[in-house]
């Protein structure tokens, strides 16, 4: 069949007709070319043979018990989703306490290597005495601290207690409007 | 419409039987699309289960101003493109696997009813198999759902001259198909 030259402007032409969307003059521009060219001819009535057979074709549904089987899926990926983040929680947690112990141990050996082997140096015993110093001074600090605590709370202890108190209960709210709203807590509705 | 507000408040609260009310009333359009687009009653299937398993887990960010069945049918034709795409094969339509269900739903139609309806079922599968998945998304929006340009566009995330030049292209490679046939 002889290649027509305005195909691709035809045929953009035929999909908006088939659509109901081709204004008056651009039907009767399709028209009069369909009536002077055979290639484009067959190529509309194939459009239109394509179009009528596929606006017969009903709706498929799918086999009975579908939405049974999602939400039992949606179920099953809950579960998962919890025992996977109960699973982690522990490992994670307990990684840490052993971490944690076994970098309290190596501590507590390398100080008590460390002291026999250097213990005797001018120069270790210098820095104990400034650590000493230090730690004295800090102490002193935070004697100072307490007393200026202590001044505090006699004087503005009530309001102080009540911006605790205001604190403590937005947060209580906070986390507990993310318990309620948390995504994936089924409140029970007996679904398997 | 009310009702179906109330179902997806009720689900995002975490109420599992509410999403199941919205699952059995869409069912339908979901499957047809997941369907269309793979050609494969159990492919079908299991992509329109993950559809709702993807709408469930993703209701937070649904807008309440657009039509729920949309948003799901996005969700639907963005995950059919990917898995065809994924396998980058034409779909297959079992023969020895189990019927459609088109035809376990409906009302026991006569065997020459069957033939018939079965030989253009065929004929529409093999219509559609040939298009690229997303000119066979657009395709099928629009002839199944009704929907205007604006619509597969929002649906598809993309625009309206793309759905029109999708729709026209798609419409020409089905025509030269049966003129070939």
């Amino acid at each position: 069949m002889v290649k027509c030259e305005r195909e691709e402007q035809v045929t953009e032409m035929m999909s908006l007709a088939l659509d109901g969307l081709l204004e008056e003059a651009g039907r009767q521009r399709l028209q009069q070319h369909l009536d002077a060219c055979p290639t484009c001819r067959a190529e509309w009535e194939a459009m239109q043979e394509v179009s009528a057979l596929l606006e017969r074709s009903a709706l498929v549904g799918p086999p009975l018990g579908f939405a049974l089987r999602v939400e039992r899926k949606l179920e099953a990926g809950q579960k998962k989703r919890r025992r996977m983040f109960g699973g982690a929680a522990v490992v994670t947690s307990s990684l840490s306490m052993a971490g944690l112990t076994i970098g309290a141990v190596c501590l507590l050996i390398l100080g008590i290597v460390a002291w026999q082997w250097l213990g005797d140096l001018p120069s270790v015993q210098l820095g104990i005495e400034a650590a000493t110093q230090v730690a004295s001074g800090l102490g002193l600090m935070g004697k100072g601290a307490s007393l200026f605590l202590g001044d505090l709370l006699l004087r503005y202890g009530a309001l102080l207690l009540f911006a605790l108190g205001a604190g403590v209960a937005v947060l209580v709210a906070l986390w507990t409007w993310l318990f309620v709203r948390r995504p994936h807590k089924a409140p029970g509705n007996g679904y398997v | 419409m009310d009702q179906e507000r109330a179902w997806i408040e009720q689900a995002l609260q975490g109420d599992r039987e509410a999403f199941g009310n919205l699952v059995r009333a869409y069912e339908r359009p979901v499957y047809n699309l997941t369907y269309r687009m793979l050609g494969n009653p159990a492919e079908a299937e299991d992509a329109a289960q993950e559809t709702f398993l993807r709408a469930y887990s993703k209701l937070a960010t649904y807008q309440p101003g657009r039509k729920f069945v949309n948003w799901v049918l996005s969700i639907a034709s963005h995950h059919c493109i990917d898995r065809l795409r994924r396998k980058g094969r034409a779909p297959q339509l079992s023969l020895d696997g189990p019927s459609p269900p088109e035809w376990i739903m409906s009302n026991a139609p006569r065997p020459d009813q069957v033939v018939s309806k079965n030989e253009e079922r065929e004929e529409v599968r093999q219509v559609l198999e040939r298009l690229p998945a997303d000119y066979r998304a657009a395709i099928v929006l629009r002839y199944w759902y009704g929907l205007s340009y604006r619509e597969i566009a929002a649906t598809m995330d993309t625009t309206e001259s793309a759905i029109k030049s999708r729709l026209h292209r798609a419409r020409r490679m089905m025509a030269e198909h049966l003129q070939a046939a």
